[in-house]
């Protein structure tokens, strides 16, 4: 059996105002990396972006994308994704950078990771937590994740299972 | 993807260093196995004009022919056949190329390579062998026959399938440059006479050139080159072969670093040259010839007195169209370099170097 | 980039065979124009390629360096050095390069060699008549 491997990059959406992130889509932030790519590696760069990319998901809650590259030239066009500097979505320009939290060869190593993350994300917030409402709801949500592994986050579910993480 | 976008094809640079006291050195033989020499450069430096004797092994290179749509089989012929067995005679198919057409050598033991694409190959039915550069689909084939074997003489049955091959399934034909050896002119007269062709005298361009910049190893202590194997020139012989193209090419060395145009410099340390004295010979030249101007280059050096420049280079061009260099196969890649280029001292040392490009054997 | 043959006597003697060493790579190129009486300065025409390089790989691909290191107005040939790792990208986008000031252009290139000392031996340059 042979497949086409796909590298996929687990991205932040850093924005100054959070609020902001809810105008996010996938188009805008696929037209946006296009862009970037087009920008720094030209005709070449835009025509290997033109296959097998796409952004697999995204949460506009948290800002996490996931992107797809080709594995051939990930590097390549992951070398772009620092030059965004905004993201343009219904006539309004979201100012951000992208910042690749994680690379991996499936959907489901980026998910574990993703959840890995976000238990940690909410470690560091429990000692920040203004009153014992707020550190409850934290704590349940730190239980609610290492006990069924599952994020609460809705997730797309991507039936890949074999493990690529090889370079 | 992006790993693919920085390969170039394969190159072969060959440095060595020796002396022509060595009992060992090869130079002689290494020389002859470029099989064509299309042209001659030679640089020599704190010299305005060349010395008497040099100008004229310089002007005395040996006249070739060119035969205008010459048929092949009259390679065959039994006067031509006689002719080529008393050695000497090479020849090559001009304005033809390797990696387009069918090409033809011959070289002066007598050999005769030619180097056809696959449907002028299966037209001509003689024993061949692929190219060695074919890649899967094999496209190019090499016949290699020796006109001096006995299967060859006249009415042989090597020769009969060859000329039937040529006449009646495969009538090739070509411009062919031919040279002869010293006196020869009269043994092929009858083959002249029935197509056009004319003689050529080797062109001799000379130039001198002032205030050149030159790698100051050269200028204060030529000897470290050859003794020295950590002296940068010698490690580096891509650093002396860039500075002598720049010289040939008559490119400008005096760049600065963050000129817009070219950053090409002189190997530091350098020094200026007050005068140089560059000559080239073009066309097609006899090893005999090479080896007698490489011989005088030697007396020169060996006294003229010891100054500050004390060396000389020769490079020596092969024909890019050649189907066979350096003792082997060539093909034409991507450019189909052979050459060679010789740097010699007064103590009779000197630094060689031999390049090859991407379908070339390794010089010898 | 390696060496594979070394081998060194008590003598002088001493033989390096240097496998894919060559720092750069040199080509001969000519640009043809639409209009034969185009000329461009070796300024433009160096800017010219770089445009090109800038289209096809363009930010990085316009930061690669390379060297014109002549150039005859009339001719319009010029020679160019480049990193051997550059050379890919420099050659495809010299044969993409297809209009200058909207008339049709192409680049000839001519010779390439990781060996300048070759481009000036050229045998195909050979003229008999």
């Amino acid at each position: 059996m042979v497949r086409v491997k796909s590298r996929y990059l687990l991205c932040e959406v850093n924005v100054s105002d959070r609020s902001r992130l809810l105008l996010l889509d996938d188009r805008a932030v696929a037209a946006t990396v296009k862009a970037a790519v087009a920008r720094i590696h030209g005709d070449y760069g835009a025509a290997l972006c033109s296959i097998r990319f796409s952004v697999k998901y995204l949460n506009a809650h948290t800002g996490i994308v996931f992107l797809r590259f080709p594995k051939k030239c990930y590097r390549l066009l992951w070398s772009a994704l620092p030059f965004i500097t905004c993201i343009e979505t219904r006539g309004q320009k979201i100012s951000c950078f992208l910042n690749c939290l994680h690379v991996g060869g499936t959907m489901r190593t980026c998910q574990k990771f993703l959840i890995r993350y976000n238990t940690q994300q909410l470690h560091r917030m429990l000692p920040k937590c203004k009153n014992e409402e707020e550190k409850q709801q934290v704590q349940k949500a730190i239980l609610n994740c290492s006990l069924t592994g599952r994020n609460k986050e809705a997730f797309e579910e991507e039936s890949e299972s074999e493990e690529d993480e090889e370079e | 993807m992006s790993a693919d976008l920085e390969r170039t094809p394969r190159n072969l640079l060959v440095s060595e260093r020796s002396s022509f006291l060595d009992p060992k050195n090869r130079i002689s033989s290494q020389l002859v196995q470029l099989h064509f020499n299309y042209k001659v450069c030679v640089l020599l430096p704190e010299c305005s004009s060349a010395p008497s004797h040099l100008d004229s092994a310089l002007n005395t290179f040996s006249s070739f022919y060119l035969i205008r749509n010459l048929p092949l089989y009259e390679l065959l012929d039994t006067h031509f056949l006689e002719t080529v067995r008393h050695g000497g005679v090479s020849g090559l198919s001009y304005r033809t190329r390797l990696d387009e057409d069918n090409c033809v050598a011959l070289m002066p033991n007598g050999r005769l390579s030619l180097s056809l694409d696959k449907d002028s190959f299966e037209l001509l039915g003689v024993e061949g062998k692929p190219s060695r550069f074919n890649h899967r689909a094999k496209s190019r084939f090499v016949v290699c026959v020796d006109l001096t074997d006995s299967s060859m003489a006249p009415g042989g049955r090597g020769h009969q399938r060859l000329v039937t091959g040529l006449t009646s399934r495969l009538p090739l034909k070509t411009d062919f440059l031919m040279s002869l050896p010293a006196g020869g002119g009269a043994s092929v007269q009858a083959l002249l006479s029935r197509y056009d062709w004319s003689e050529h005298r080797p062109e001799v361009i000379s130039c001198s050139l002032t205030d050149l910049l030159c790698p100051s190893p050269l200028t204060s202590d030529p000897s470290s080159l050859t003794s020295d194997p950590s002296s940068p020139l010698t490690s580096d012989p891509h650093r002396l072969l860039e500075w002598l193209g720049a010289v040939h090419a008559a490119v400008s060395c005096e760049n600065s670093s963050s000129s817009f145009l070219s950053s090409l410099v002189c190997p530091e340390p350098n020094k200026k040259l007050s005068h140089a004295l560059s000559v080239s010979v073009c066309g097609l030249l006899s090893h005999q010839d090479v080896q007698k101007l490489i011989q005088e280059i030697r007396v020169y050096l060996s006294v003229s007195p010891p100054g500050p420049a004390s060396w000389a280079s020769v490079t020596l061009h092969g024909f890019v169209d050649s189907p066979v260099s350096w003792g082997g196969e060539h093909g034409v890649l991507r450019g189909g370099d052979n050459f060679l280029s010789l740097t010699m001292f007064p103590d009779q040392s000197y630094l060689l170097h031999l390049a090859g490009g991407a379908q070339d054997t390794c010089p010898p | 980039m390696r060496r594979a043959d070394k081998k060194d006597e008590p003598a002088v003697y001493q033989r390096v065979v240097l496998k894919n060493a060559s720092p750069y790579h040199y080509l001969k190129v000519c640009l043809v124009v639409e209009d034969d009486s185009t000329r461009l300065s070796a300024v433009e025409l160096k800017q010219f390629i770089i445009t090109g390089l800038n289209s096809l790989y363009g930010e990085v691909g316009a930061a690669l360096t390379f060297d014109l290191l002549k150039y005859d107005e009339d001719t319009l040939t010029a020679l160019l050095r480049v990193y051997s790792r550059g050379l890919v990208k420099l050659w495809s986008s010299l044969t993409l390069l297809g209009s200058y000031q909207n008339q049709a252009c192409a680049f000839r290139v001519l010779q390439v060699s990781p060996y300048l000392l070759a481009l000036t031996g050229n045998s195909r340059e050979l003229q008999l008549d």
